[in-house]
């Protein structure tokens, strides 16, 4: 799916009769089928690894920047490139990031506390359980000197055990009862991990496949999405006049500055657009896209990059 | 280690498990100690294999693949796999279970989703949302746990189900889904800072790490009585493996060692009031549990059998019960031996593995001069 942005709360943009016939009529030449396929495949399991909490979007940045060796870092942290030349001049756009969490605070036991990043403001607001799918699993602290394992602290199974009244409540787990255990017994051995105050913190991610072609992983629509829009720009479609791609930053904080940036640096813009595509169980840890809408999803923007 | 007053195809070619995090696993760190690295071999490989209480066959096979080439072993019709070591009397068993807590599909619903019940005692918002796996004879079929419908705001979500993506019953049974088949969740090994490391299922493959690294180094020439190492089926479940071995060897024991977690409460947001053995510092005397206590005059003979060989081990008392509490009833004295463990019976378990070559050593000791 992809959502054209007249304003920054624009309708969504679905593919009429003519798009559906030119996608059947794609479909009926299975090697160019197959490679884009391939392709969005890898990629949409790539992008699903990485973690870029709302911010602090860097190493997917460096990423992106090392997939398109002609792509720019704006001083907003987006990563643009430019197709074509000529007019229109029109903007296709992506948003990396996710809701995540930061180091809060380092205890002096070894212990990390956290700060949730998104979320919480007016532009997104995450599900009540959204801190619960921390608790009793991995966590990847990205540290100064690279990604450091680490688990949420839960309490034991065996020793809840009777310590409980019956009919007693049952509150959600958050935030600020996050305990991170990295195996460190002090400060300084976190710090010797090379684990500082606002380092970056994810649930660990493993993407996974499953039934035909369903990919289960945290913001895996997002990610599948940019692994659509990245895939059509591999194909090297004949642009239609100039198109400037943006996979953009901070979308899930205060008021989408990453895609304001863009737009006050690089526009005005004939017409802007947003890669999405549909998922089940949003905002959770098995969010789930069909790579079959992604191959969708590169067939469509390539004809709109077209002009077709 | 069983949680008393618990609740309780086509193979990975098409459902493929991606860990692509797999860097984070660190293998070993450079200052591992040799003891560390023969450790982490064995308990690595154990830890990645899967074994629901019932179907714990891949963990068996593990195990004899790693015994030492000497061992003869033999499966009982329980599961159970024994290796006899010595011979005469008094005879000692060490047991140490192979089974981990999870799931067995209970039924297949129309739109191809599985209901599940649980097989052991857990957390099951745990498992809530994340991926999923469905064990069978023709491989794994991956899937995910299924989030609950919004509006439950409580801890707890209802009774769990898994999606593999079928869409209605004929598809799934398709894929090779059939009742009765366990389902667990994806489970790595990794390394922490350290000599720590987390995965789910510590509970209780440290126990059966510790007992192939003591009969590795055993000296058989030492022994002065026969000990018999068993490896138990379905203690999660109510330690029936363990009574089916006790009920095989009736009065003939003299003692019998559990080898199984000692859940700590060494973690900023456990109740300090008992089981406090902190990880790191040692094996640890599971001098009284829920289903077993210890004669005082037993932990005393434990605790200078391992100071004698100068092994640390800890004193304490936790919550959860032991596969040796099945042979009491015999007459046979339980003495069971835990290694501290945060976070038990959750995803994300974590030991410190000086801790498993403390256990190891306290068995070895125990066989040798016991």
């Amino acid at each position: 799916m992809i959502g054209r942005e007249r304003d920054s709360t624009g309708p969504s943009f679905r593919m009429g009769k003519t798009a559906s016939a030119f996608l059947l009529l794609l479909s009926a030449f299975p090697p160019v089928l197959l490679s884009a396929q391939d392709g969005v495949d890898r990629l949409a399991l790539r992008f699903a690894s990485m973690t870029a909490v709302t911010g602090l979007e860097q190493a997917m940045v460096d990423s992106l920047r090392a997939l398109f060796p002609g792509s720019a870092r704006d001083q907003a942290g987006n990563v643009t490139l430019t197709l074509g030349q000529g007019s229109p001049k029109r903007l296709f756009t992506c948003p990396l990031d996710e809701v995540g969490y930061v180091v809060g605070n380092i205890l002096p036991d070894g212990f990390l506390l956290l700060r949730r990043v998104g979320g919480g403001g007016a532009s997104r607001t995450a599900s009540p359980l959204f801190d619960q799918q921390l608790e009793g699993h991995r966590v990847t602290v990205f540290g100064a000197r690279g990604a450091v394992p680490g688990v949420v602290a839960v309490r034991s199974t065996h020793l809840t055990r009777g310590r409980g009244a019956p009919g007693a409540p049952d509150p959600v787990f958050t935030v600020d009862n996050a305990y991170v255990d990295v195996g460190a017994s002090s400060a300084a051995e976190v710090q010797g991990l090379g684990i500082a105050m606002l380092a970056p913190v994810s649930l660990a991610k493993r993407p996974q496949l499953y039934g035909e072609r369903l990919l289960a992983a945290p913001v895996a629509g997002r990610r599948a999405a940019c692994a659509a829009l990245a895939t059509a720009v591999q194909a090297k479609p004949k642009v239609k006049g100039t198109v400037m791609v943006a996979f953009t930053v901070q979308s899930l904080y205060t008021r989408n500055p990453g895609l304001a940036s863009v737009k006050a640096l690089l526009g005005p813009f004939d017409e802007i657009k947003t890669a999405a595509l549909p998922a089940r169980y949003a905002d959770t840890a098995v969010e789930t896209v069909a790579l079959a809408d992604a191959d969708r999803l590169v067939r469509e923007i390539v004809q709109w990059m077209e002009g077709r | 280690m069983m949680a008393d007053g618990g609740t309780g195809g086509r193979a990975v070619g098409i459902a493929v498990m991606v860990f692509l995090s797999a860097s984070l696993s660190v293998p070993l760190s450079a200052q591992d100690s040799t003891r560390i690295v023969e450790a982490q071999s064995i308990l690595a490989p154990l830890v990645e294999s899967y074994g629901v209480s019932g179907a714990e066959g891949p963990v068996r096979e593990a195990v004899k693949r790693l015994l030492p080439t000497w061992a003869k072993s033999e499966t009982d019709t329980a599961g159970n796999l024994w290796v006899r070591v010595g011979q005469g009397s008094p005879v000692v068993v060490v047991i140490a279970h192979l089974d981990e807590i999870g799931f067995r599909v209970s039924g297949i619903r129309d739109d191809g989703t599985l209901e599940l019940e649980t097989r052991g005692g857990f957390i099951s918002s745990l498992f809530e949302a994340k991926p999923a796996l469905v064990h069978t004879d023709q491989g794994d079929i991956a899937g995910v746990f299924l989030p609950r419908d919004s509006g439950f705001t409580g801890h707890t979500p209802p009774p769990l189900r898994v999606d593999v993506g079928a869409g209605s019953r004929a598809k799934a049974m398709t894929l090779g889904v059939s009742l009765g088949q366990t389902v667990t969740m994806p489970k790595q090994y990794v390394r922490l800072s350290g000599t720590r490391a987390t995965g789910r299922s510590f509970d209780d493959r440290v126990g059966a790490t510790a007992q192939l690294i003591a009969l590795r180094r055993l000296d058989r020439a030492a022994l002065k009585h026969q000990v018999i190492f068993i490896w138990s089926v379905r203690e999660e479940i109510g330690l029936e493996g363990a009574a089916a071995a006790a009920a095989a060897l009736g009065t003939t024991p003299r003692r019998v060692h559990a080898i199984d977690t000692f859940v700590s409460a060494d973690s900023p947001i456990e109740l300090p009031n008992f089981a406090v053995a902190p990880i790191g510092r040692g094996a640890v005397a599971r001098a009284l549990d829920n289903s077993s206590i210890t004669p005082p005059a037993y932990v005393d003979s434990l605790v200078q059998v391992a100071r004698a060989r100068g092994v640390a081990l800890q004193v304490g008392t936790t919550n959860g019960g032991n596969d040796g509490s099945e042979f009491t009833p015999y007459g046979v004295v339980d003495v069971p031996i835990g290694w501290p463990l945060r976070y038990s019976h959750s995803p994300a378990e974590v030991i410190d593995l000086k801790d498993v070559v403390s256990l190891a050593d306290v068995i070895r000791a125990v066989a040798e001069t016991w």
